[in-house]
This record gives structure tokens, sequence and C-alpha cells, in this order.
């Protein structure tokens, strides 16, 4: 079946989001070991099926042919609590219980970090053995890709709704400074739970095999960040408003890192400040030189930083 | 119903039961059964001794992956079947045993703020737990294998967390969903019935455990292919008369080696069993092959 080969396809790269339009994207997030697809699949119509599990089926099944870029989020995801440990066998797909497991360890990360520690005590919490976390790779990456995927969800159905309440006039249209300095902040309120442990994975992410995945994310959540701005003010073209958010994005999550002022206020205001100095550049050669700029930035000067954001936290 | 299985087994071997190979040669599964026995019986004084010059001692560092691909955590339940003389379990040991430290030492850096009384006391409680109740249970068909590994584990100091049982592969002396993890290691290929073996290995292991099994593969490049053969062939029957007086049981490990399912008809037999994310990891170029399969 077409359905049936695409789902395999995908589940074969690895990392399935939820929106269409990420699923084209998902072809590089390939995990160490390939994935075999035909059993679970087998396995699920063997399985009586709860009704739960059959809507959830058909959600999965017609997901890879939807490949718009706008698009309302998913309906409400079919409720995986009030299961015992033995119905973890119901599930309807491996790639499912790999997000559920990751969702459940992310609780454990505050005390053990981006581990294959916190996975397998996430795992635990499911009534799965400890040994389930052997399904990961042992330097917690895909718990802070998935981490990191769901926080860009989040920010997308925060964003969705902001819109919606504007086009039923019930909200302003905010500035476009003004959005940008409030959808950056909320994306990275969404961190601060995990703060502690957040220089940790900020490095696992720079690991060169997980670039690939991780620039991939921070592009796509960049670029919707965009679409929902609607801007008509600036003069930017569209790489200008990638490279110059991307800088402004990366270099605030690092200044919170060393932040210790009360509910991180010097790191709004730095944000401010950056997104005041974009909205200044309206001619071209100025956009030139601070793509160039807001590119090094964002790139180069993370890979330092971060080691430096990681030794000051650990003295704190 | 293994009762019955193995009745209906017995019987079988009586009416000159269903062909199976030993070595290159065919025989009924019953003699099969009592040929491997009598095999291990004979080698086992000088199995590691074996082990070390055939492989020129690279088995410790295929077992070494294993352990390190396993990753067990503090905590980890451990069957190891075939594992007679107890590599794995020592490793296992060994390896839970320093992530423990690891995981103490990380709460105790966590408590900087607590009293030196304080800190004594929490340390104290931890340390009865040197394991974190992990547990490794040997299992093996053959007494003189696991006597072995007994004397071995005493004469290395190894005896919190260990136990050994007396057990056939196809049949274990267990209950349904015990184990965390579940090896065999240079073994399944003496199991005669591999199904069963995998079958009892899905039943015994937890939801969401892992089956784990380190075997002789085959290998595809056809120059190694060719030199591994020579090896197998001329030198190992010749270092099995030399070192422990048995020329036919060392033939027959080559041969069994040979008869073996290459990587991917084991994997798809491990499939058949119920495991799911069943992937395989070459090792020397398919010298040896780790399998690994999830029950979920």
């Amino acid at each position: 079946k077409m359905a049936a080969a695409v789902a395999g396809n995908l589940r074969r790269a690895g990392w399935r989001l939820w929106r269409g339009r990420a699923v084209v994207r998902c072809q590089l997030y390939s995990p160490q070991r390939a994935l075999q697809a035909s059993a679970v699949l087998r396995r699920v119509s063997d399985e009586q099926k709860e009704p739960l599990a059959s809507s959830s089926q058909q959600q999965f099944d017609s997901h890879p042919t939807d490949h718009q870029p706008e698009q309302k989020p998913p309906g409400p995801r079919p409720s995986y609590t009030g299961q015992g440990g033995q119905e973890s066998e119901d599930y309807e797909s491996e790639e499912q219980l790999q997000h559920r497991i990751l969702t459940a360890a992310l609780e454990f990360v505050p005390e053990h970090g981006w581990t294959a520690e916190a996975i397998a005590e996430g795992a635990k919490t499911l009534g799965l053995s400890v040994a389930a976390a052997g399904m990961f790779h042992s330097d917690g990456s895909e718990l802070i890709l998935h981490f990191v995927s769901q926080c860009n969800t989040k920010l997308s159905e925060l964003l969705e709704q902001e819109q919606k309440l504007v086009q039923l006039g019930k909200a302003e249209k905010k500035s476009t400074d003004q959005f940008l300095r409030d959808a950056v902040e909320a994306r990275l309120r969404m961190l601060i739970p995990y703060i502690e442990k957040w220089p940790q994975a900020l490095s696992i992410l720079l690991l060169p095999h997980n670039i690939p995945s991780s620039l991939n994310l921070l592009t796509s959540m960049i670029d919707d960040i965009w679409q929902y701005a609607g801007d008509q003010s600036t003069d930017f073209n569209w790489y200008t408003r990638r490279a110059v958010l991307t800088g402004i994005y990366n270099t605030t999550e690092l200044v919170m890192m060393q932040d210790s002022s009360p509910d991180f206020e010097d790191t709004w205001r730095f944000l401010e400040n950056r997104v005041a100095d974009a909205m200044n550049m309206s001619d071209t050669a100025n956009q030139v030189q601070s793509t160039g700029e807001a590119v090094v930035q964002g790139l180069m000067g993370a890979a330092v930083t971060v080691s430096n954001a990681e030794t000051s936290r650990a003295v704190r | 119903g293994g009762a019955l299985r193995a009745l209906c087994g017995a019987g079988r071997g009586l009416a000159a039961g269903p062909e199976t190979h030993f070595g290159f040669q065919t025989v009924t599964e019953a003699e099969r059964r009592e040929k491997i026995y009598q095999v291990f019986e004979s080698v086992a004084k000088k199995y590691d001794v074996m082990n070390d010059s055939m492989t020129l001692g690279i088995h410790r560092v295929w077992k070494d992956i294993l352990m390190h691909k396993m990753n067990p955590s503090p905590g980890t339940i451990l069957l190891d079947v075939a594992g007679g003389t107890g590599d794995i379990a020592f490793r296992f040991i060994n390896y839970v045993r320093s992530a423990r430290e690891r995981q103490l030492q990380r709460k105790l850096k966590n408590h900087q703020n607590l009293s030196w009384q304080e800190i004594s006391e929490s340390y104290q409680e931890d340390k009865f737990k040197l394991l974190g109740d992990s547990q490794v249970v040997v299992c093996d068909i053959n007494k003189e294998m696991l006597k072995v590994g007994k004397q071995k584990a005493q004469h290395l100091g190894y005896s919190e967390g260990l136990s050994w049982v007396l057990g056939n592969a196809e049949e274990l002396p267990f209950d349904d969903d015990k184990f965390d993890v579940y090896t065999i290691a240079f073994g399944i290929r003496n199991v005669t019935r591999i199904d069963l073996a995998l079958e009892e290995a899905y039943r015994v292991l937890k939801p969401g455990g892992r089956f784990l099994c380190l075997e002789f593969s085959h290998v595809s490049n056809p120059l190694l292919s060719r030199l591994y053969d020579l090896y197998s062939f001329q030198v190992i029957p010749v270092l099995g008369e030399v070192i422990a007086g048995d020329w036919k049981s060392y033939q027959y490990l080559v041969e069994s080696i040979r008869r073996f399912p290459p990587q991917e008809e084991l994997k798809a037999m491990i499939e058949d069993a119920g495991f799911l994310k069943v992937d395989y990891q070459n090792l020397n170029s398919g010298i040896v092959a780790i399998h690994s399969g999830f029950k979920l």
C-alpha cells in the first residue's frame, strides 16, 4: 500500500514531526541505526484496536500526503494516559512509542542531564524496562532534538492562536519589532525549566552528526516566526530575514545562559536592543553587511560562547 | 506447553526425528543436542584458553563492545544465556559498578549544600548497594561449563548480584516478563531450535526489554573470507588438538560457524519471534555480528 510505503520511508528517516511542512525536512533526521518498518504495521493490524488507536492510525497515514506550508496544528492528540504498563504493547508505532518515552524522559533532565539515564527513567515511568533506552543514541541527541521540536511546535501553536485573535479583531496587530521580540521571548522562556543543563544540550547539538537536524529545526522555527509576523514594513529579502533573526535568536539564547538577573530581565533587554538594531537596517548595503555579520555571529561565535556559558554555569 | 514439547522432542528422537546438522554432518535433533553437550563437556576446562588462542584475544574486545552497546544502567537485571564461563556476566558487573560510582558522585555533587553529617549518612546507605540493585543470572545447559564459571567467579572475587542456573535456552526455567536484558554470546549457534530460543527470550523479557546476540556471522568481503576460511579450517582444529587435545570439537566449532544463518536471516528470525527495532552491527567485517531487538 502506498501509505504504508511512504510511512515506512518516513520512519526510516527517523524523526517525524506532526506538521506537514516539516515532513519534507524530516529526511535529514537519520538515526544511527536503520529502523525496520513493516513488522510494526503488521503487528498493529493483528492487535485489537482501541477506538483511540484507530483514530491516531488514520492521522498517521494521512500526514505523509500533506505538504502545505500553511497548516493548522493537528487536532487533539490521542491521550496515552490512564493505561497501565501492560498497555504499552498496544502502541500504534515504534516512533510514537519513542516520542512518548522521550517526552516522559524530559521530567528527569534537570536531575540527570540530557543523557541515556534520563531516557531510562522516562521509560520506567511508562512501565517499560530501563533497557528501552538502548533504542536511542547514548549521547542523548534524540532527547534534545525531541525537546527542541516540541518547543517549536508549541511556539507555532501560540503564534497561530495570536494570529486568529488578530483576524477576529480581538487583538491589535503588533508591529514587527514587537512581534519578533515577543515570539523570541516566548520561545526562549520554554528553556527556563531546563536552563541548568541547556549549555550541555547546545554543545551536543553542535556535534557534527547532529548539525543537519538541529540546523533544520532552527531554520524552520525562524521561518515560522517570520511567516506569522506578516511583515510589510521592512525592506528585507528572505535570506536576510532568516539570517538576521537567526543571529538575534542565537545570541539572545547564549546571553540567557549567562544571565542571572531576576526573570532574565537582562536577556529581554538585550533582545529588545538587537531587534531594534535589525529594524534600523533599511538600505541594501547595510543589509548585505549585516547578513554576513549575523551569520557569523549566529554560527561561529556560538561554539566559543557555549563553552564559556557551560563553565560559568558550572561555577555557579 | 514446554513439557509437552520436550516429550515430543524425545519421542521424535527415538523415531529418528527431524534431521538437522551437527557441523557438516546430518543428524537428528536429539543426537545433535547430545553431541553438543559432549563437545562442551570436553572443552569446558580449556574453554577460555582456546578462545584466546583462536581469536588472538580479540574475543575480549567483542565482548567489551557488546557491553558498551548494552550500556546498562544500575538496576538492570540481565539474563545471560549459554553464559557458561561467565565472561559477559563479569563484564556486566564491572560496568554497572562504575556506572553506579559515577551516579553516586553526581548525586554528591548536586548536594553541595548539605552538612558533612548528612553527606556521610547518604553515602553510607548507598554504600550497601554497590551495584544499585543490578543482577545477572547466568544460565547454561552444561554442568561442566557452569562449574568452570563458578570457580572463576570465586577466583576473581565476584559474588554480589550473580547467580548460576542450569537451564535450556529452548525452555528457560524462568517466569514471564522478568529480565531487562537477555544476552546470548557465542551460544545461539549451538542451540538446536533457534526459533524456540528466540521465543523464550521474548517471553522472559520485560516490556521494553532488550535482546542482544553476539555470534559469528558471515563475511561478505571475498578476500577476507578466503583468509578466514583458511585460518578456520587449517589452524583452529590444530590448535584444538595441541591445546585441548580435542581436534573433533574444534572441527565442529568451525563447521557450525559456516552452518549458522547469515546476518539478514538471523535478523528475520528475531523479528519472527516478535522483537521490534531489530538491527545488527558487524564487527571485523562480519566475522562477528551483534544483533539487537526490543520487546515492545
